[in-house]
């Protein structure tokens, strides 16, 4: 319980590469009281996955770039056991067989776009816990 | 002269020495006269004149008043005599003479004289060596008794009568039969020339004789040389006619300029050498020989083969084409023994042509394959004629033969040819039509009765019948240019197929022309290319589809971040307890505009969607029922009838049955707006049932049809007014039916009357199911 607690207090890592939706995620998030670090790409966010300590990752599977949400989720499974279950992903497109691969094999939650707050919220907490 | 009679016959048995020695002298005399009578029978060539002496004689010896003979011939009896009967006093008559010596048999007879008492006619037969009776020695003289030695006398005279009458016959005979030889001999139109050793004529007939114009004795004892005359021959001989002297008979032809004749020699040989005679029979055969010349040339010449054979097969004759047609060298070989057996392939052939030829007698172009020298097959064609001997068995066999290899040669390779072409023309998977130039159908091959069509809706029917009116006109014009001799490759033509639908088919119309180049009949190949054409139009239909998948995918990823920011702020804003109330209902209608904007991505992303969410085992029967339950109150509200023809025990197919279910009820909508709109008593029928591996529903609706059918499944693609649909409803039931690898299509009903969807989905395996729990 103590790694969680400890975890509890640590940042919740925003991997999202559309700032519209990066901005109202963190005001959401915020707002229910977890603080934030956000990446603006799914590279910048392995970079501070390395640097850093997360209690949480929300990323975006589909993103510009080098590194999607799929990769994030497996480096993630690979080198932060701790993380393994504290990953939410953001879909915009569950049509996208890949998108679907990777959430029937990994069980991990997924919040498709558009979604309301009370959505979020109501996955967050249940993955990460209330702050 | 009685005493003197008396005395002599007692001479004869009784000595007594006076009277012997007169009597033996008187006896002896006799003899003598008798010897001389003799002589002079066998010298004399004139038998009236030796008569007459012998009659003269007969008497004197006789010591008779008148001697004479009568002799017996076929002509009648003939008196004979040195005297003449009438020349003396009290004569009998020569009737009555005659009469008598025909009447008196085998003894002396001595008769009175009928008108003359005084003197009696002594009657001695003539008898031949055979006892024959040749005639009578006949003498008159007065009457006394005939005394035995005058008896013996008389036979004596008699018989030296008798031998000289046998001479002269025989004689007489001999020349007669002599003269009739040489007459014989005459009469022979041959001509015949006997010549000696030393080739001199000893005789020749009248026939050659004549024909040289000489008299036949002219030619005797020339040298026979002078015949060449008749006959050039070339032999070294004397005469021309001799070839061989050794040989004892020769025979041989000999050709004169505008003759020919057949020479038999016969040589005798004569008791001394000299003796020896040739002779020559010369027949003149250049008619003969003419006749045979021409059957000879005729036999040989004619191109048909002609035969002489015996019934064990063996040839007696042949003409040259018969040698040329068998491939033998030469006539005589083909006459060798050992061939007729070689003859024939088959050995019982050869017993079938004797018995037919022995029930019917001949035979009439009688088929028969023979085998040539060389081994190769010969056909041939006989007339053949049975010779039967007197038993009744065929005896022999003559027969005209015609080489018909080369026909049955030309004929398997026609019969080849034909069957050939009616192969290709039977297992060609296109329809093959013969049109008279009137279209109307004359051949349809094996193909187009396979493929369903019957021959009373082909067989002098009008193909443009099959086509479909819409293209009625277009196909008469390619007829018609066909007709004129123009070909026409691939029309495509919608038409009527077998079973009865209408199929696609690519049809080439070819011209046939006759031998004066006139088109006489138009060559149809039609191939039906009804499941390339739906396969080639479906392929293009998923390949847009999957196209339009794509951007609207990507479509939709983009507009749902802008979205899901919206979205979030609005709900954010509507928290927020600093945003006036009158702020709050702006809010809400943002939020719900974009749910609405949300619900529209989604059903896009439907579209696209390759993947049902659940896989389940569904039954189809049992949602086709709830989607009709969930539309009855419509339905019947409206006087729409649902007839419903589920087949029984529909296997399973694997999915989600609530996005099936969606596609049903969007099918059943779009047909029950269609019957609202066409405005007539709507009539859906819905039926589902297994088809190979597939399960086929099919919703057939009487509404409005479809305008345009290959769009209909086209994102945004909608017929019906604005607000109304989306245009998404189809799209969405595309997407969803591809997922669940099934196909979905549409086509307006041949009655002309309203649309049909047909969802084909795949009937779940064994394994499906067990993965699917």
């Amino acid at each position: 319980m103590s790694s969680s607690a400890v975890q509890r207090q640590l940042p919740i890592l925003l991997i999202e590469d559309e700032p519209s939706v990066t901005a109202f995620l963190r005001a959401a998030l915020e707002r229910r009281g977890y603080s934030v670090v956000q990446a603006s790409s799914g590279a910048d966010g392995l970079q501070k996955l390395e640097h850093g300590s997360f209690g949480g990752v929300i990323s975006d599977i589909r993103m510009p770039g080098a590194v999607n949400g799929a990769e994030i989720h497996a480096w993630i499974q690979t080198n932060r056991p701790a993380l393994r279950s504290r990953i939410i992903l953001i879909s915009g497109d569950t049509a996208n067989s890949e998108t679907q691969a990777l959430l029937a094999n990994s069980g991990t939650p997924c919040i498709e776009k558009p979604f309301r707050v009370q959505q979020l919220i109501s996955v967050v907490e249940k993955t990460f816990g209330k702050p | 002269m009685p005493v003197r009679g008396t005395k002599r016959s007692r001479n004869a048995d009784v000595a007594l020495p006076k009277v012997k020695k007169a009597e033996t002298r008187a006896h002896s005399k006799q003899a003598e006269e008798l010897m001389d009578l003799a002589v002079d029978a066998a010298r004399s060539r004139h038998l009236p004149e030796f008569l007459k002496r012998f009659s003269a004689r007969a008497a004197a010896m006789a010591e008779a008043d008148w001697g004479g003979v009568v002799v017996f011939e076929e002509s009648g009896a003939k008196l004979h005599s040195a005297t003449e009967l009438e020349e003396l006093r009290n004569a009998p008559g020569r009737k009555w003479l005659v009469n008598k010596a025909l009447e008196i048999s085998r003894d002396a007879q001595v008769c009175i004289l009928p008108q003359e008492k005084s003197s009696t006619c002594v009657f001695v037969p003539i008898l031949s060596s055979l006892n024959e009776r040749l005639g009578a020695v006949c003498l008159l003289r007065p009457p006394r008794a005939l005394h035995v030695h005058e008896r013996r006398l008389l036979e004596a005279l008699a018989s030296h009568a008798a031998l000289a009458l046998e001479n002269f016959r025989r004689f007489s005979q001999l020349e007669r039969s002599k003269r009739n030889w040489v007459e014989d001999i005459d009469a022979i139109t041959d001509y015949i020339v006997v010549h000696d050793k030393l080739w001199r004529i000893l005789r020749t007939n009248r026939s050659l004789a004549s024909h040289l114009g000489v008299p036949p004795v002219a030619l005797v004892g020339e040298a026979v040389g002078t015949l060449r005359q008749l006959a050039e021959t070339e032999g070294a001989l004397p005469c021309p006619f001799c070839v061989d002297t050794k040989q004892p008979r020769e025979e041989h032809i000999v050709s004169a300029r505008d003759r020919i004749f057949l020479v038999s020699t016969s040589r005798t040989l004569g008791v001394p050498d000299d003796d020896a005679r040739t002779i020559h029979v010369l027949k003149d055969i250049t008619d003969r020989r003419e006749a045979e010349r021409r059957y000879r040339e005729l036999f040989d010449s004619i191109q048909e083969g002609l035969f002489f054979a015996t019934p064990d097969g063996r040839f007696l004759d042949v003409n040259d084409a018969m040698v040329r047609m068998l491939g033998y060298e030469s006539r005589d070989e083909l006459l060798r023994n050992d061939v007729g057996s070689y003859l024939y392939p088959e050995p019982e052939a050869r017993e079938r042509i004797l018995h037919q030829l022995h029930s019917k007698g001949v035979l009439r172009n009688y088929e028969e394959t023979l085998r040539r020298k060389d081994g190769t097959l010969l056909y041939t064609l006989q007339n053949i004629t049975g010779v039967r001997d007197a038993s009744g068995r065929i005896a022999q066999m003559r027969g005209l033969m015609l080489d018909v290899t080369e026909q049955k040669m030309f004929q398997a390779q026609l019969q080849r040819e034909r069957d050939f072409n009616q192969k290709i023309l039977n297992t060609t998977q296109s329809m093959i039509l013969v049109l008279d130039t009137a279209g109307l159908i004359s051949y349809a091959n094996r193909r187009c009765y396979e493929a369903g069509y019957r021959e009373e809706e082909m067989i002098g029917r009008h193909l443009v019948d099959l086509v479909d009116s819409a293209q009625g006109k277009e196909f008469e014009a390619a007829l018609e240019t066909t007709a004129h001799g123009h070909q026409v490759e691939n029309l495509e033509a919608r038409a009527k197929r077998g079973d009865g639908t209408l199929g696609y088919f690519s049809i080439s119309l070819s011209p046939m022309r006759d031998e004066q180049d006139a088109v006489n009949s138009v060559v149809v190949v039609m191939t039906d290319i009804t499941d390339a054409a739906l396969l080639q139009a479906k392929l293009a239909h998923a390949e847009r589809m999957a196209t339009i998948g794509r951007l609207v995918s990507g479509v939709a990823h983009e507009v749902n971040n802008p979205l899901a920011a919206i979205l979030g702020f609005t709900d954010l804003l509507i928290e927020n307890p600093e945003i006036p109330a009158s702020a709050h209902e702006s809010l809400e209608i943002i939020l719900q505009e974009t749910q609405r904007t949300k619900n529209i991505v989604q059903d896009l992303l439907s579209f696209a969607r390759q993947r049902p969410v659940q896989r389940e085992a569904v039954q189809l029967g049992v949602i086709l029922r709830q989607t009709i339950k969930l539309r009855s109150y419509d339905f019947t509200s409206h006087g729409v009838e649902v007839i419903e023809e589920f087949e029984e025990d529909l296997p399973a197919t694997i999915g989600d049955s609530q996005q099936l279910q969606q596609v049903f009820l969007n099918i059943v909508n779009n047909a029950y707006d269609a019957i609202q709109e066409a405005g007539r008593r709507g009539v859906i029928r819905m039926s589902a049932r297994r088809v190979g591996d597939s399960i086929e529903v099919a919703v057939m609706d009487n509404g409005t049809g479809i305008s345009d059918t290959a769009r209909i499944f086209d994102p945004f693609f909608t017929t019906k007014p604005t607000g109304k649909g989306t245009g998404l409803g189809l799209s969405i039931c595309y997407g969803i039916v591809r997922a669940h690898g099934g196909e979905i299509q549409c086509w307006n009903n041949d009655n002309g009357e309203g649309s049909t969807f047909q969802v084909k989905l795949p009937v779940a395996t064994e394994a499906a199911m067990e993965a699917a729990g």
